[in-house]
C-alpha cells in the first residue's frame, strides 16, 4: 500500500515536470517538446539519476522567440543610440549576416530589418560570403560601423573564421560590433583579440554551466555522475563542442556546445534528446 | 570618381596627422588593425621585444587613431609592441602603452598603409590587394606600373599580377572570393592561366571562334576542379613547351595540337600533356652555369675596394633588377594552404 502511494506521488511529480517542460520549451522549433517525448527522454535514465536530470533541465536558460526578438531589438536600439552620438548614421552602418540564408544569423538580421525598419533608413546589408560587395560598400562609405548579427556565439571559432576572411576586404575606418542576445566568455576573449565589441545581453560564463569543469554550482558527486552519463551517450563529445557544456538554448536550435544529455545522439539513436539540434534529428521522407 | 575629383598621386601618400595627444592606453583600449596579418611576426624577435617590455615597459609610443563609436584606438604603427603587451597581459602582467593619437587616415591613405603591410606578408592573398589597387587606380587616375609601385610599395611584378587578375571579368574574380577554401579558385590560377589563354587565342583561332576566351577559361576552371591541374604553376610547362619548340615549325605543330586537346579534354592532366615536349633541360643548366661563372668572375676581380665605382654600381644594379624580376616570376606558387574549417555550428 505504502509503495503504491509512493509510486503515485512520484508519478504526479513526474507529470508535473512533464507539463512544466512542455510549457517552458513550448516554441522549440527543431522538434516540439511534448509530454510523451519528455517522458521518453527521462525514462532513459536510472531511477536514482532522474532527480538530478530534472534539476539540470531546470537550469537550461531557454530563450523563446519572443524573448529573442525583444532582446535583439533592445540591444540594437541601444547600439544605434551610441553610434548616433558619435555621428555614425544609419546610412553608414553595414549589417553582415554570417552564414547561409535560413541560418540563425540571417533570421536575426531579418527580424531586425523588419522591426527597426533598417532598409527604409538606408542601412546596408551584406552576406558574409559576398566579400566583393563588402569591399565596394566600405570603399564607398569610407567610415562607419559594421554590425555582425547572430543569436549565439560559443567558442567564437565560427564567427572569427568568417570575420578573419572578411577583414581583408574592409576598406576605411569602421568600428565593428557583434550583436547577439547571448555570448560565451570564450568568444568574448577571441573577439577582444580582434578589437570587436560584443553587444550582448547574456554573458554565458563557464561558472554558469553546471557540467563545465570550471563550475561548482552543483555538488561534485552529482556533476561527476552527469558528466559520466554525458560521455556514455556520446564518447567523443559528451559535453558538446570543445567540452563547453553550454546551457543556453534558443527556440530555433540548441548550440553544438550543448551536452549530449540534452541533445541526444545523431539521428536520436540510441539516445533520444529533449532538445535536439536540427542536425541531430533523423531525416524524414 | 570624376577625373576632376581625383587626388594627385603625390598627395595620396599615406601620411599621419598628429593631434598633439599622448595618452597611456590599456591593451583593452586598442583595436588591432584589420590590415595587420597575423603571419607578420617572427616569434624569436617578438619574444626578445616582449622580454624587454616586461623589464622596461613600452618606451616608444605607438601611433593610433580613434575608432568612432567603439571607445577604442586602432593601431597605425606599433602592432608588435601591442602584441607583446597583449601576451604579457595574458601572463598576468599589466602594462600601459604610451600612444600618440593621430587623426584617422582617409580611405586612400588606409589602403596605401594596407599595401605597405601586405608587402611583408609571407602568404599573401592577391585578391584583396588587387581590389584595393583598383580603388587606388580609380581614385588617383594612375595606371602606370612604376608609379603605382612607388605609391603602394608593391613591387612592379606584384602590380602587374594584380592588373592581370583585374583583367578577368567579375564572374571569374568571384570564384576567387568564395570564403570556402574548398570551393575557392586560388588567385594564382588566373595569373598562371592568363598567358596560356593569350597563347591559345593566338595559335588556336578556330578554337577561339568556337569557344571564345570565356569558353576556354571555363574549361580550364573545370579542369582545375576535376583536379587535372595539380599545381597552377604547371601552366608554365605549356609556355615552356612552346618556347622550346618555337623556332621549328614542324616541332611546334604537335604542341599546338596538344594545346587544343588539352583545353577541350578536361581529363587531360597538364604535365602528362606537355612533359613530352620539355625533356631537354639544357636551358636551365646553362643558366645555372652562367650564374656560377658570373659570381666567380666577380670574385676574381676583387672589386670591394675600387674607387671608380659608379659605372660598376650601375651595371650591378641592372643585373640585380633583372634577377629580382626573374626571381619574382619564378617564385609563383599555389595558394597558401587552406585553413581547415572548424566543426562548429552555433
Amino acid at each position: 500500500m505504502l509503495k503504491t502511494i509512493k509510486t503515485t506521488i512520484q508519478n504526479i511529480r513526474y507529470f508535473r515536470f512533464y507539463t512544466w517542460a512542455v510549457f517552458h520549451f513550448s516554441d522549440y522549433k527543431p522538434q516540439p517538446v511534448t509530454i510523451p517525448r519528455v517522458a521518453k527522454w527521462l525514462s532513459q535514465f536510472d531511477e536514482k539519476d532522474k532527480q538530478s536530470i530534472i534539476d539540470l533541465l531546470h537550469q537550461v536558460n531557454y530563450i523563446s522567440e519572443k524573448q529573442t526578438e525583444s532582446l535583439i531589438v533592445k540591444l540594437h536600439a541601444n547600439l544605434w543610440e551610441r553610434l548616433a552620438a558619435v555621428n555614425i548614421t544609419s546610412k553608414n552602418i553595414i549589417y553582415v549576416h554570417l552564414h547561409d540564408p535560413g541560418s540563425s544569423s540571417s533570421v536575426m538580421l531579418n527580424m531586425l530589418r523588419d522591426r527597426a525598419l533598417l532598409e527604409r533608413r538606408g542601412s546596408h546589408f551584406v552576406d558574409s560570403k559576398n566579400v566583393r560587395e563588402l569591399h565596394e560598400i566600405t570603399s564607398k562609405l569610407e567610415q562607419g560601423a559594421i554590425i555582425y548579427v547572430d543569436d549565439f556565439s560559443g567558442s567564437g571559432d565560427q564567427f572569427c573564421e568568417v570575420r578573419d576572411y572578411l577583414k581583408d576586404y574592409i576598406v576605411g575606418n569602421f568600428s565593428e560590433f557583434f550583436l547577439l542576445p547571448c555570448i560565451c566568455e570564450e568568444a568574448i576573449y577571441e573577439l577582444g583579440k580582434r578589437g570587436i565589441e560584443a553587444v550582448a545581453e547574456i554573458l554565458h560564463a563557464k561558472a554558469d554551466r553546471p557540467l563545465h569543469n570550471m563550475s561548482s554550482i552543483i555538488d561534485k558527486r552529482t556533476k561527476n555522475r552527469l558528466v559520466e552519463i554525458s560521455h556514455k551517450i556520446d564518447k567523443r563529445g559528451g559535453l558538446g563542442y570543445k567540452s563547453m557544456a553550454t546551457m543556453v538554448v534558443f527556440y530555433r536550435n540548441a548550440p553544438t556546445s550543448t551536452p549530449s544529455l540534452l541533445r541526444g545522439n545523431i539521428k536520436q539513436k540510441p539516445f533520444v534528446g529533449i532538445l535536439p539540434r536540427t542536425t541531430d534529428l533523423p531525416v524524414t521522407s | 570618381m570624376s577625373p576632376r575629383m581625383q587626388k594627385k598621386p603625390e598627395e595620396a601618400v599615406a601620411s599621419v596627422v598628429p593631434q598633439g595627444l599622448l595618452r597611456k592606453l590599456n591593451v583593452s583600449d586598442i583595436k588591432p588593425s584589420v590590415t595587420n596579418p597575423r603571419q607578420l611576426f617572427d616569434k624569436a624577435p617578438l619574444d626578445a621585444l616582449k622580454e624587454n617590455i616586461r623589464q622596461h615597459g613600452v618606451l616608444v609610443p605607438i601611433t593610433v587613431y580613434e575608432v568612432k563609436g567603439q571607445n577604442k584606438y586602432a593601431i597605425l604603427d606599433g602592432e608588435r609592441r601591442y602584441r607583446c603587451c597583449q601576451e604579457l597581459q595574458e601572463e598576468g602582467v599589466t602594462i600601459t602603452i604610451p600612444a600618440n593619437i593621430v587623426a584617422p587616415p582617409d580611405k586612400i591613405a588606409s589602403i596605401l598603409y594596407m599595401f605597405s603591410i601586405h608587402n611583408f606578408r609571407e602568404s599573401w592573398e592577391l585578391m584583396p590587394t588587387a581590389l584595393s589597387l583598383k580603388v587606388v587606380m580609380e581614385a588617383l587616375g594612375e595606371t602606370d606600373n612604376s608609379r603605382l609601385s612607388k605609391l603602394t610599395g608593391l613591387s612592379e611584378p606584384q602590380v602587374e599580377r594584380c592588373k592581370v587578375l583585374l583583367s578577368f571579368s567579375d564572374k571569374y574574380q568571384n570564384l576567387s572570393l568564395n570564403p570556402d577554401p574548398k570551393e575557392r579558385i586560388p588567385s594564382n590560377f588566373w595569373i598562371e592561366a592568363y598567358p596560356v589563354l593569350n597563347l591559345a587565342e593566338e595559335v588556336l583561332p578556330g578554337l577561339r571562334k568556337r569557344l571564345g576566351r570565356d569558353g576556354m577559361t571555363d574549361n580550364l576552371v573545370e579542369k582545375y576542379r576535376a583536379k587535372r591541374i595539380k599545381s597552377v604553376i604547371h601552366f608554365r610547362r605549356i609556355l615552356e613547351a612552346f618556347e622550346i619548340n618555337s623556332e621549328d615549325k614542324s616541332k611546334q605543330k604537335p604542341v599546338v595540337e596538344r594545346l587544343e586537346n588539352y583545353i577541350t579534354d578536361i581529363q587531360l592532366e597538364t604535365r602528362k600533356a606537355f612533359d613530352d615536349f620539355v625533356v631537354d633541360n639544357r636551358r636551365v643548366q646553362n643558366a645555372i652555369k652562367a650564374c656560377d661563372d658570373f659570381v666567380s668572375q666577380l670574385e676574381r676581380g676583387k672589386l670591394e675596394h675600387v674607387i671608380d665605382k659608379d659605372e660598376l654600381t650601375s651595371a650591378l644594379k641592372r643585373v640585380n633588377s633583372y634577377v629580382e624580376a626573374l626571381l619574382s616570376r619564378l617564385e609563383g606558387a599555389d595558394q597558401p594552404g587552406a585553413v581547415a574549417s572548424q566543426d562548429e555550428h552555433e
